[in-house]
């Protein structure tokens, strides 16, 4: 009874709360599955703007240790208006693929922005 | 008789196939980690060569706000700055300091271990979401100028680090 008691006041900040600034990205694990070209694999991810202080999110695929594994998208750069989402389709080469641990969008600050402090966000999603 | 019902259910089968191929089927999957900005923070200036969030320094803390649906799959890593990503030019050495704590939970019971856990790197600190729910981490930010000079005039901005990282 207290653990739904607790979720429900859980539910209740999040739905109040749901106006403030986020920034979401689904899955949470990625799968890679061979593309419509040889040697290449694919995998999508969707990336939420409730961030009305930031448009745009870098996207980078990196290994374990978090150093870059080159891929290709349509931008690396994508532009995703506030409380809009976007759906980013990423490939690697198959020689790449199992070296591929982590899939992260990161959100990019506009340099007049009026902040003295502002916050940078990178969600980063796991290769199953 | 018996060949006009056949018709009529081969007819009504038939716009059970073109109904079957038109109906789509939607799905939301939420997002597991969210990161919210819930105060971006400023910098007081309590003298001509410290800039601080501090309070007591006219300031206030960064605080970011991380929302799990998913128990024991994230690490939230929140780095304090150490340089500005815009400022005027400095040619003086800086002295950084930054510190993140947790400022609020909302799971007492799961999530009270979250501060004693943390991992410390530096500027980063890494907490272990063990427990759905939100917690609220507050990120403090101070810079100095060496040998007691003057920040110039100009605007300034620091880049707190807030990462969602799935295990």
């Amino acid at each position: 009874m207290a653990k739904l008691v607790a979720v429900g006041v859980f539910m209740v900040i999040v739905a109040f709360s749901w106006n403030a600034a986020s920034h979401e990205m689904t899955p949470t694990y990625f799968k890679m599955v061979p593309s419509h070209v040889d040697n290449v694999y694919r995998t999508k991810v969707n990336v939420y703007n409730r961030r009305n202080d930031i448009k745009y999110y870098e996207i980078g695929v990196f290994d374990a240790d978090f150093n870059p594994i080159p891929f290709t998208s349509l931008y690396r750069i994508v532009k995703v208006d506030y409380l809009s989402e976007v759906n980013i389709d990423i490939y690697i080469r198959s020689d790449a693929v199992n070296k591929a641990v982590y899939i992260c969008s990161k959100s990019k600050l506009r340099k007049n922005i009026k902040f003295l402090t502002a916050v940078a966000s990178r969600i980063c999603s796991k290769a199953k | 008789m018996f060949k006009k019902l056949s018709a009529v259910m081969l007819g009504a089968l038939a716009s059970l196939n073109v109904l079957a191929e038109t109906a789509p089927i939607h799905a939301f999957v939420e997002s597991r980690c969210i990161i919210q900005t819930d105060m971006a923070g400023t910098y007081g200036n309590p003298n001509a060569y410290t800039l601080s969030t501090a309070a007591e320094d006219g300031g206030d803390p960064v605080v970011i706000r991380f929302d799990v649906t998913l128990a024991d799959s994230y690490y939230a890593e929140i780095t304090a700055p150490q340089e500005f990503s815009t400022s005027p030019i400095i040619n003086e050495v800086m002295t950084w300091e930054g510190d993140t704590t947790v400022k609020t939970v909302s799971d007492a019971t799961g999530m009270g271990e979250y501060e004693t856990n943390k991992v410390e790197l530096g500027m980063l600190d890494r907490y272990d979401l063990i427990a759905t729910g939100s917690t609220w981490f507050e990120t403090s930010s101070k810079v100095a100028l060496g040998g007691d000079k003057a920040f110039p005039g100009g605007d300034y901005t620091a880049l707190v680090t807030a990462e969602c990282i799935a295990k």
